[in-house]
């Protein structure tokens, strides 16, 4: 039955989310909802780092363009709150676009160098034209909770709500993408190019295809940020971010969606973490420089032993196991006539 | 005229510095085929370094060239445990091709972090060793400064001795062997290895160089967080990708082009427009001219 | 086909995050209306603060919680207010208004403060004030520290109080000084390109003044040092005898060092923000005295004034808290800000609530006992703090000290209102500065 009907398990998980909002206080409930934006990047970034091949240091920026756009079109047109979460998609996907035009001719490091001038350069755009607000920024109200959900119920499970109905539904669309033609296609692609490109898939048009739905998918993110902080400002979006999320994508392992939990809750604990350890030795020092120093650490140990994800990892142990396989991950594509494997 | 000449002389600083940051990252390149994206992060180490010696030295003039041989063993150190393991572990799979950039991005995060603990986040200060105040031609003073023609000239110095180096001792040619084709270069009897490891400590001292030089030049602070160095990075990469990232005075051009681009902008349109304004040289350079003005034509897509 | 069983590893990773959350659950907790409000004891008063102590914004102001600190504890070993001792959680925001959203739900849910104090930066207080919804919990945050105007609006704020004169208001007393002082002279203004620095500009263009060169930079960019160059080339162009610039201290620094580098002389007049001399040292001491002779704007009494008995007590505490600290402005602010916490408190009596606290600002907040030299605003229509500045010029040290050797204090509003020399006198320090 589960295996049959994904959305099954999807529904299950939005309820067990449900039971633990009411269980939660306050403080975890908000970071909750972090949790769900964290996941919705992450979940950009990983089908633009391990589908498509192409990397974004500068996923910052497309969170940007969404969080603006949504509160532009909350406070200059009113806009039901759905329809900012559009707007935001729409924005950032059209600035993908026009991105992964100049991004599809590019390799990797080029790309990611583009990218983080762009999440450098961004913020001054914002402060070019008035309607942004400047360094102060501008708000993003989305409005108290209906009335009808009861008089405790606070802001901050509404937020928690929404954001994971939202981190949910995209979660539950990209995996039928990912397992679809064209997430077949992205493989191919970020695999080898030419074998994919004589197997008939159009190269340039599925990485300009995938960078758009992931610049969209970020402005999504970007938009449910802006709602939890209830600000949308340049600030809000700087180089840090960028850095998280790409630390997040790999964190949770780039090659799949199922560990995308394990970065977005770690980056919401360790600065927790930090403080539990700053707390125990009294150190401000600590404090300040443990998160990222923890942070980093793990990131470079995931890179260099774990580099495909733990999951995958998992994944790997056991198929070698079983089956004695070379390859971490068996793709086989099949586009058309032919048959295309990793499998030796 | 003056407003001309204050834009050449402004461009020529500014590019002096940004050239360092190029040839670094193009060394790097060359020797392994990574972006190195820590690179700043190595510079802001140096010029912590830099700033520590000459605390304890009490000479500039000797504390740069000490943070540079440092810098440079530092980045040797990196390219040997870092860049060497990650090669042994990552060489397969989807993240082959983004491993090393996410590997430096942590390597950036890490010295960041160590900083914090080591130095703490309050500004730190290096004097400048020479005036930063203008030379005077009769009654006009022009933005040139003593300190910032020692900058000028000690970049131009350090070209002619990394070129002389390179086209003299076939370590060019081994370097970009040893990254092209590894097996072959070995069968040809080069130390792979070894060379890619030089490759990288020249990098570094020439990274160390644009840190220090970067801060004594400018309002002489460091902190842990100085978006300076994150500039750097980018405006190092910009003109290292204009100049075509393979080529050494490809670097130079490139940082001559950005550095004079941005001064133009400043004086005659709005300092305000200096990124917006880098990032669109970057994508039009990237688009209509991928190898850059110096570049081989099949470098973009490697 | 794609042979990876996906399922299992989101059910895995399901049950993984719903571990990683339910980690230190605690039962929800029931709202219960009869019970006092957070934060209080009969013996303590727990307050936060939540600001930044490290990043691009922090030095300077990263010393405005442990002069607050000072302050409480000089409060506190006197008998506290109303037999409460007070105590301060101060967290570090890093000037990112996600963390100070952050930082602001730690202090509020789970240290469970009584009150915000002296929170700083316009977007950060801002984001925190709206997501964390303050007014709804009833949260008073008072006294913020920054000149936007828009906190002083009791409708859109209404737990929430300012300290500072608006930018406005600055504006406004810069442009009547630098009319009748620099009359006929030319007369250029850097300001920063956003709300901070348009707001100047409004204030500006109330008053009358014109510049004749306008040189706008790009805010929240700290490479200011890479651009300063080219705005020095263009007020030697334009002849600048007068500069006035209205932007941060990055930006002062940038302008004041490459003037000097390219042998540029101007007047210099800074506003309040971008003037402060121990920012500027802490980038650089060598700038220092590049700061002599220009302009500054000040409503607290200059930190060099020994003369001034709020100055005395306030060296005094800060010497045997921070022995190893210099007293400067941002000490000055953080212990006024801490001073006026206390009046209200006080003024609160020994029955403290939220809204009881709320209530004393507005209706007795204009005759609290301050250290500055202007009128406070509060009222209960509008939470405006000091509504005015002192002229004063800056010496080799980068002290500020007033022009005459008195303080000469206009006042004026954030609208369409004169700008008026002051006759407020200041009242008597209350007895041991408590």
């Amino acid at each position: 039955m589960l295996k049959k009907h994904p959305i099954i398990t999807f529904i299950f998980f939005g309820f067990i989310l449900f039971l633990i909002s009411n269980r939660l206080d306050e403080l975890r409930v908000y970071q909750g909802a972090t949790v769900a934006v964290y996941a919705i990047g992450i979940a950009s970034l990983i089908l633009l780092i391990g589908y498509s091949g192409q990397v974004s240091l500068g996923h910052g920026a497309f969170l940007a363009i969404g969080g603006f756009a949504a509160a532009l079109a909350r406070i200059h047109y009113e806009a039901p709150v759905w329809l900012t979460f559009v707007v935001a998609v729409l924005a950032a996907a059209i600035a993908g676009a026009l991105l992964g035009l100049a991004a599809a001719r590019l390799s990797g490091p080029y790309l990611a160098g583009t990218t983080l001038a762009l999440a450098i350069g961004l913020p001054s755009i914002a402060n070019q034209f008035s309607i942004f607000g400047g360094e102060q920024g501008i708000s993003f109200d989305i409005g108290l909770p209906p009335a009808s959900l009861g008089e405790d119920f606070t802001q901050y499970k509404w937020f928690f709500w929404i954001s994971w109905t939202v981190a949910l539904i995209t979660l539950y669309w990209l995996r039928n993408i990912l397992n679809s033609r064209y997430g077949r296609g992205w493989r191919a692609v970020r695999s080898n190019d030419v074998a994919a490109e004589l197997a008939g898939i159009h190269v340039g048009r599925n990485k300009v295809l995938a960078f758009t739905i992931s610049a969209g998918l970020a402005g999504l993110a970007g938009a449910l940020l802006a709602m939890t902080i209830s600000l949308a400002s340049p600030g809000v979006f700087p180089l840090a971010l960028s850095f998280s999320l790409a630390t997040g994508a790999v964190l949770s392992g780039v090659t799949t969606l199922g560990g995308i939990m394990i970065g977005s809750v770690t980056l919401v604990a360790i600065p927790e973490i930090a403080l539990a350890i700053a707390n125990r030795y009294g150190s401000e020092t600590i404090t300040t420089n443990l998160p990222g120093l923890l942070v980093s650490a793990l990131l470079i140990l995931t890179v260099l032993f774990v580099p495909n994800g733990p999951v995958e990892q998992m994944h790997a142990k056991r198929a070698k196991r079983g089956h004695s396989s070379h390859s971490p991950v068996e793709i086989s594509v099949r586009v058309g006539s032919k048959t295309w494997s990793t499998k030796k | 005229m003056k407003q001309f000449l204050d834009m050449v002389l402004i461009g020529i600083s500014a590019a002096s510095i940004y050239s360092l940051m190029a040839i670094s990252m193009v060394l790097v390149w060359r020797s392994t085929r990574v972006v190195n994206f820590a690179q700043a992060g190595m510079a802001l180490l140096s010029a912590y370094i830099g700033y520590e010696l000459v605390a304890r030295v009490g000479n500039f003039w000797i504390a740069l060239p000490l943070a540079m041989i440092l810098g440079a063993a530092f980045s040797a150190f990196i390219e040997f445990v870092l860049m060497r393991t990650l090669q042994k572990h990552s060489a397969q799979g989807a993240i082959a091709a983004i491993a090393p950039i996410i590997a430096t991005l942590g390597l950036l995060g890490l010295i960041r972090a160590g900083i914090g603990f080591i130095w703490g986040h309050a500004d730190v200060q290096i004097e400048a060793p020479l005036s930063k105040v203008g030379f005077t031609f009769g009654d006009t003073t022009i933005v040139m400064s003593p300190m910032g023609l020692f900058v000028l000239l000690f970049v131009i110095e350090l070209m002619i001795i990394v070129s002389i180096v390179f086209q003299d001792t076939n370590i060019g040619l081994a370097l970009r062997a040893s990254a092209y084709a590894p097996e072959i270069a070995q069968l040809a009897g080069i130390r792979v290895s070894g060379i890619r490891t030089l490759g990288w400590a020249i990098a570094g001292a020439a990274g160390a160089a644009a840190g220090i030089l970067q801060t004594v030049n400018g309002t002489g602070a460091l902190s842990p967080e100085s978006l300076e160095f994150s500039l750097l990075l980018v405006f190092g990469f910009i003109a290292a990708v204009v100049g075509g990232l393979e080529s050494l005075p490809g670097a130079v051009l490139g940082a001559l082009i950005l550095g004079l681009v941005l001064a133009a902008v400043q004086i005659y349109i709005s300092g305000a427009l200096v990124f917006i304004v880098a990032f669109l040289l970057l994508l039009l350079v990237l688009i209509l001219r991928p190898q850059g003005f110096l570049g081989s034509k099949a470098g973009r897509r490697a | 086909m794609i042979r990876i069983n996906r399922r299992k590893l989101i059910t895995t990773s399901a049950v993984l995050a719903i571990a990683a959350l339910t980690v230190a659950t605690v039962p929800a907790q029931a709202l219960n209306p009869q019970m006092a409000d957070p934060g209080i004891t009969a013996s303590t008063i727990k307050l936060g603060i939540t600001s930044p102590l490290t990043g691009i914004a922090s030095p300077g102001y990263n010393k405005i919680p442990g002069a607050m600190k000072a302050y409480f504890d000089y409060v506190n070993t006197n008998g506290g207010v109303n037999g409460r001792k007070i105590t301060l959680v101060s967290k570090d925001d890093q000037y990112i208004p996600t963390t100070a959203v952050a930082k602001a739900n730690e202090l509020i849910l789970r240290d469970k403060v009584f009150a915000l104090v002296g929170t700083l930066g316009t977007a950060s207080t801002k984001a925190l004030t709206a997501s964390t919804q303050l007014s709804k919990r009833g949260v008073p945050s008072l006294f913020v520290n920054t000149g936007w105007s828009g906190f002083a609006d009791k409708k859109a704020y209404p737990t929430t109080f300012s300290i500072l004169p608006s930018y406005q208001m600055e504006a406004k007393i810069m442009a009547k000084y630098v009319k009748e002082t620099y009359a006929g002279k030319k007369i250029a203004i850097i300001y920063q390109d956003d709300d901070f620095g348009r707001d100047a500009l409004a204030g500006f263009k109330t008053a009358g003044l014109t510049f004749d060169t306008y040189i706008p930079y790009a805010s929240g960019s700290q490479a200011l040092p890479a651009t300063g160059a080219g705005w020095i080339s263009k007020l030697k162009t334009a002849g600048a005898e007068v500069t006035v610039l209205f932007g941060v201290t990055s930006a002062s620094t940038a302008a004041l060092a490459n003037a000097y580098g390219a042998g540029f002389k101007t007047q210099w007049v800074l506003g309040s923000v971008g003037g402060d001399a121990t920012t500027i040292a802490a980038t650089n001491k060598a700038y220092v005295p590049l700061l002599f002779g220009a302009k500054g704007f000040s409503f607290a009494p200059a930190p060099t004034d020994t003369t001034d008995e709020y100055i005395k007590l306030f060296q005094s505490i800060y010497a045997a808290a921070q022995p190893t600290q210099t007293f400067d402005n941002n000490v000055v602010a953080g212990m006024s800000n801490a001073f006026l916490v206390v009046q209200a408190l006080k003024a609160a009596g020994a029955n403290l609530t939220r809204a009881g606290l709320i209530k004393v600002i507005e209706t007795k907040g204009s005759t609290f006992a301050s250290p500055f030299l202007t009128p406070l605003g509060y009222s209960a229509t509008a939470h405006i703090g000091a509504t005015g500045y002192w002229v004063g010029t800056y010496g080799p040290t980068g002290a500020l000290t007033p022009d005459g050797g008195k303080y000469t204090v206009y006042t004026t509003d954030s609208g369409t209102g004169p700008v008026v020399l002051s006759t407020y006198t200041r009242p008597a320090m209350p007895a041991k500065g408590l």
